[in-house]
């Protein structure tokens, strides 16, 4: 009885917690929403105003309004179109070379493999507007400016990040399950994916979720590299609310912003139940 | 036979990144060391002038002012990150109901796009009318001025990195998943407490993890560049939120100094690498690894 | 299970090869232009209503011939991906970059000189309002062309002044008259904080450039100088803001600035009386606040200076022509286009922005959105117009005296020891440019 009762007390506690972290948490989204809603003499007042005067659902039409004629704010069934595109490739390249490499980082002894990693480690370290030069300049003798593939092509050939981090997650792994398959005959390749990978999932996730969103609100990239109003992606965008004389029109950005998030949002909110499921379908560990 | 093997499967299996590191970065890292010993200005071809630049760097105030100001911030921002985002995913880690709503709004802060998140905190930070200043007078403490003094302008990034921890957050979700579910239950035999278990089993099967997240921390915390930038333009107030990478954007963007700019970077490098090191120093005894 | 794994990622890759596959005719799909139009590309900072002015612009030039298509690019961080390109050898044709850029990007050589192209069309010093056309201008070179300008002006609140304030006529002309406007309009709370500001100095445009309303001005012959005795007159006079509403109590009241261009801004919501800024201003107003009653004037000048009357600080837009450009005769073409007088004034109008041009017509002044575009095309006109610094060092300068009078701000040192600091630093930058730069 008294352990069911300690059961409850801790559940309300938790609960309790959870639910004043969320209030902080919420906070962006929730402003967000209603500056969307305001009329623009409304937004970014002080004192706030929580509750506007009416609800401009319109608002959001009007940021994504455009056609050839009458310009708007964003086409956005074309960036949008572009955006997706990026960062499906992006997502995919990312799941795929980053596990290989990791898989040889943390999981087979090779000369040179303590090094490679040491200088994978150090790329990071370097800050990157010292590369940005040097970077256009080898992507302009690939012929690749005004194209996406420098958004995505260098996403199939791992990134140091993601290749550490997948790598601190392999090594948690125990050696023994690797020498039980190679004992049963398996190749290395049967091994890395009969074996490691699925006991990886929870950390593949997290890679693609990171993937997906860095690639998602890249705004450096297409900034530098695409020349072509046609190919610009939603985060760009974003920036075309701003503007030097004639004021920004608050509402209408937020609007855009919260298109442009929620997507983000919902992949999150369906990526994040594997990380629940992560001990279930592992059991076979430990 | 059995390590030669290995050798080649090793090689096989780190082809991409191998590949990718001589096609996408060998180039660039090279040349912006090259560029750190000329004077480079972007528009006009480099011309070497040997170790100038980094003796310019040793008298250069600003540079020494940039470098404080991001050490602190790091120095604040990377412990602090660290045991909250443990602390979050250890609660979010508890089972309970809704946690797929809670996660998600745990993750929020670091959805949203930047141009909305610098305008939302300089209203949320704001001195006089801001939200937060609002919530302190009613509860009957003073509110500090925290965009316009230097030192709690820098408290306030600090405050806004924390807030902003989701990834690590998640990266220790996944970890937490990792853990064998049957250490826990040898623990309960031993009749350890909550506490005991996190403390013992949860910590030291993480410690992998803890490890990459604050290497990351120190990382990122040392090249933080777009919050600050967007709200505190040039460092105000007298340059206390000044921090490196943005000296170094002006440097090489604005006064269009890329050869000087690329001797900070690799000055940034080498101090980024002795902490890092330290750091793995430091943990080699503590971090746990069940792989080779 | 573990092997469902292994036939999800097989399929993946399956699923990656063939859309890499596609990605072959991604390139194509997006070059669909006249094959006998040479198609130039602009780069504009522009988004939102201004790039809706420009647009039209550019759609009237593609109508009016049938050989040069302008192909519009609305770029953020325009300096930056210019320098770039620019350095990577593909340029876009024409860059909208300001003309603070004119004397870094000429410098460095990497703008095409339009003297030739200019002569030839016609262009000349007679046409525009010279001191715009000495912002186009360096070291005897025309590098750019005008578009949308802008000149400072105080914007005053008229529901908050006394009857003796209350007009343009009326306002104060001179400093002694300015500083008896800020004693009486000025007002604070029962509790002391600061409830209503008369002025600030340090917000708005042109808010970097008070030495010129001293007579001083940022060099001397030797390069930068920011610490004679005219410059500590004047950031003195700006630094006696912060000493006179109490350093904090300013900081309390500058902290509610957050943002520029919203309803929070304090002139518009009513907290700030006087507030230094360009022709664009106005649409804030209309934007933002409509109901607010204000008049606009020149700012004040020194007692017994007459001389320095009609300061006023000037912007301006710009088209340039890096080097490297393939097609500047088509580019020039544009810029051409642009300086017609029914186009440049439809331009100006629809940007809140005054002209650049010598001529005005009397329906631009008169329809204009702005009620005192006459005010801000006469300073544009006036002697005492001051641009940016031509100096390749021009963004360092302005940035080492704002940290200058942060530092007096917060009482970190004295006016003197915070100019002579920022003196030595940039004696030092101007040595290292000259060197580095100039090859001097």
């Amino acid at each position: 009885m008294s352990k069911r009762r300690r059961h409850l007390f801790r559940q309300a506690l938790i609960q309790a917690t959870l639910i004043i972290l969320s209030v902080f948490f919420m906070l962006p989204l929730v402003w967000m929403v209603v500056t969307a809603l305001k009329p623009i003499d409304e937004t970014m007042t002080s004192p706030p105003v929580w509750f506007p005067s009416k609800l401009l659902w319109h608002n959001f039409t009007e940021a994504f309004a455009y056609n050839s004629k009458d310009l708007g704010y964003i086409p956005f069934l074309v960036y949008g179109k572009n955006t997706l595109f990026v960062t499906i490739l992006a997502v995919i390249g990312s799941v795929v070379s980053n596990s290989l490499v990791a898989y040889s980082f943390a999981r087979i002894r090779w000369r040179g493999r303590e090094l490679l990693f040491g200088i994978t480690l150090a790329t990071m370290m370097v800050p990157g507007p010292v590369l940005m030069v040097p970077m256009y300049a080898l992507f302009r003798d690939f012929g690749w400016i005004g194209t996406f593939r420098p958004l995505w092509v260098p996403t199939f050939f791992g990134s140091a990040f993601n290749i550490f981090l997948l790598r601190q997650f392999l090594r948690t792994i125990p050696m023994e399950l690797s020498e039980a398959a190679t004992l049963d005959g398996a190749s290395e390749w049967r091994t890395f994916i009969d074996v490691i990978v699925p006991l990886a999932r929870p950390a593949l996730v997290v890679i693609a979720v990171f993937t997906f969103l860095w690639a998602w609100n890249d705004f450096m990239g297409p900034l530098l590299y695409l020349t072509d109003q046609q190919t610009f992606t939603l985060s760009m965008g974003l920036q075309f609310f701003q503007s030097q004389h004639t004021g920004t029109p608050w509402n209408l950005l937020m609007a855009a912003s919260l298109i442009v998030v929620a997507p983000v949002i919902i992949v999150f909110f369906f990526a994040q139940k594997t990380f629940i499921q992560g001990i279930a379908t592992t059991g076979m560990k430990g | 036979m059995n390590a030669r093997h290995n050798q080649r499967m090793g090689i096989l299996f780190a082809m991409p990144w191998i590949l990718g590191f001589t096609v996408f970065l060998a180039y660039p890292l090279i040349s912006s060391f090259y560029y750190s010993f000329t004077n480079f200005s972007i528009l006009s071809s480099p011309r070497w002038i040997g170790g100038s630049n980094y003796s310019e760097l040793m008298g250069d105030q600003v540079f020494h002012q940039s470098l404080k100001n991001t050490l602190l911030f790091a120095a604040a921002s990377v412990p602090l990150a660290t045991v909250f985002a443990i602390l979050l995913a250890l609660l979010l880690n508890s089972k309970t109901k809704g946690m797929a709503f809670y996660r998600t709004i745990f993750y929020i802060p670091s959805l949203v796009p930047m141009v909305a998140l610098g305008v939302l905190w300089l209203w949320v930070f704001n001195g006089q009318y801001g939200l937060l200043n609002e919530g302190l007078r009613h509860i009957g403490l003073p509110p500090p001025p925290w965009l316009t003094e230097p030192a709690w302008a820098k408290w306030t990034l600090v405050i806004i990195s924390v807030w902003g921890t989701g990834n690590a957050m998640v990266i220790y979700l996944a970890g937490l998943q990792d853990v064998p579910q049957s250490l826990y239950e040898a623990a309960d035999i031993d009749g350890a407490k909550a506490w005991g278990k996190t403390r013992h089993v949860t910590i030291p099967m993480i410690s992998p993890v803890i490890l990459f997240n604050v290497i990351m921390g120190i990382i990122g915390s040392l090249q933080t560049f777009a919050l600050p930038y967007v709200m505190f333009p040039g460092g105000q107030p007298a340059r206390s939120t000044y921090f490196f990478s943005m000296y170094l954007y002006d440097t090489a963007f604005q006064y269009q100094r890329m050869g000087y700019a690329s001797a900070m970077g690799w000055v940034m490098f080498a101090i980024t690498l002795s902490l890092t090191l330290l750091a793995l120093k430091l943990s080699s005894k503590h971090v746990h690894y069940e792989g080779g | 299970m573990v092997a469902g794994v292994g036939k999800g990622l097989t399929s993946v890759c399956i699923v990656a090869a063939g859309l890499v596959a596609l990605i072959g005719s991604e390139r194509a799909a997006s070059r669909q232009t006249n094959a006998d139009r040479v198609v130039v590309t602009y780069w504009e900072k522009w988004t939102g209503d201004e790039m809706k002015a420009m647009k039209q612009v550019v759609d009237s030039f593609n109508a009016s011939q049938n050989r040069i298509e302008i192909k519009y690019l609305s770029i953020s961080g325009i300096a930056e991906k210019t320098l770039l390109a620019t350095s990577g050898g593909n340029p876009p044709d024409l860059a909208g970059l300001w003309s603070d850029q004119v004397v870094q990007f000429a410098d460095a050589k990497a703008l095409f000189p339009l003297d030739d192209m200019a002569h030839e069309a016609g262009l000349g010093e007679k046409d525009y309002i010279s001191s715009y056309w000495k912002e186009m201008t360096y070291h005897g070179h025309l590098y750019a062309f005008p578009t949308s300008p802008g000149t400072s002006a105080l914007y005053v609140n008229k529901s908050l002044m006394p009857p003796e304030f209350d007009s343009p006529e009326k306002f104060p002309k001179t400093l002694s008259g300015f500083e008896r406007f800020i004693a009486k309009v000025s007002k604070r709370a029962p509790d002391g904080s600061l409830q209503c500001a008369a002025f600030l100095p340090r917000d708005g445009f042109g808010s970097g450039s008070w030495p010129y309303m001293f007579g001083a001005s940022f060099v001397d012959a030797n390069g930068p100088s920011v610490n004679s005795a005219d410059n500590l007159k004047a950031w003195s006079w700006v630094h006696s803001f912060a000493l006179r509403f109490g350093v904090r109590e300013t900081q309390a009241f500058r902290s509610g600035f957050g943002n520029y261009s919203s309803p929070q801004n304090p002139f518009l919501s009513g907290k700030l009386a006087s507030m230094m800024d360009g022709p664009w201003f106005g649409n804030y107003i209309r934007l933002y606040n409509p109901k607010i009653d204000w008049f606009a004037v020149p700012l004040p000048y020194p007692d017994g200076r007459p001389d320095l009357e009609g300061y006023t600080v000037l912007n301006l837009n710009t088209l340039m022509i890096p080097k490297g450009a393939k097609h500047p005769k088509e580019a020039f073409e544009f810029i051409k286009y642009v300086q017609r007088q029914d186009v440049m004034e439809r331009l100006c109008t629809s940007q809140y922005c005054n002209t650049p041009l010598a001529k005005v017509s009397e329906g631009f002044l008169r329809n204009h959105p702005n009620k005192f575009i006459r005010l801000f095309d006469r300073l544009a006109r006036s002697p005492r117009a001051v641009g940016p610094v031509k100096l390749g060092i021009w963004s360092q300068i302005s940035q080492e005296v704002g940290n200058a009078v942060d530092v007096m701000d917060l009482g970190q040192a004295t006016p003197q020891a915070a100019l002579d600091h920022a003196e030595s630093r940039l004696a030092e930058q101007w040595a290292n440019y000259r060197k580095q730069v100039l090859n001097q």
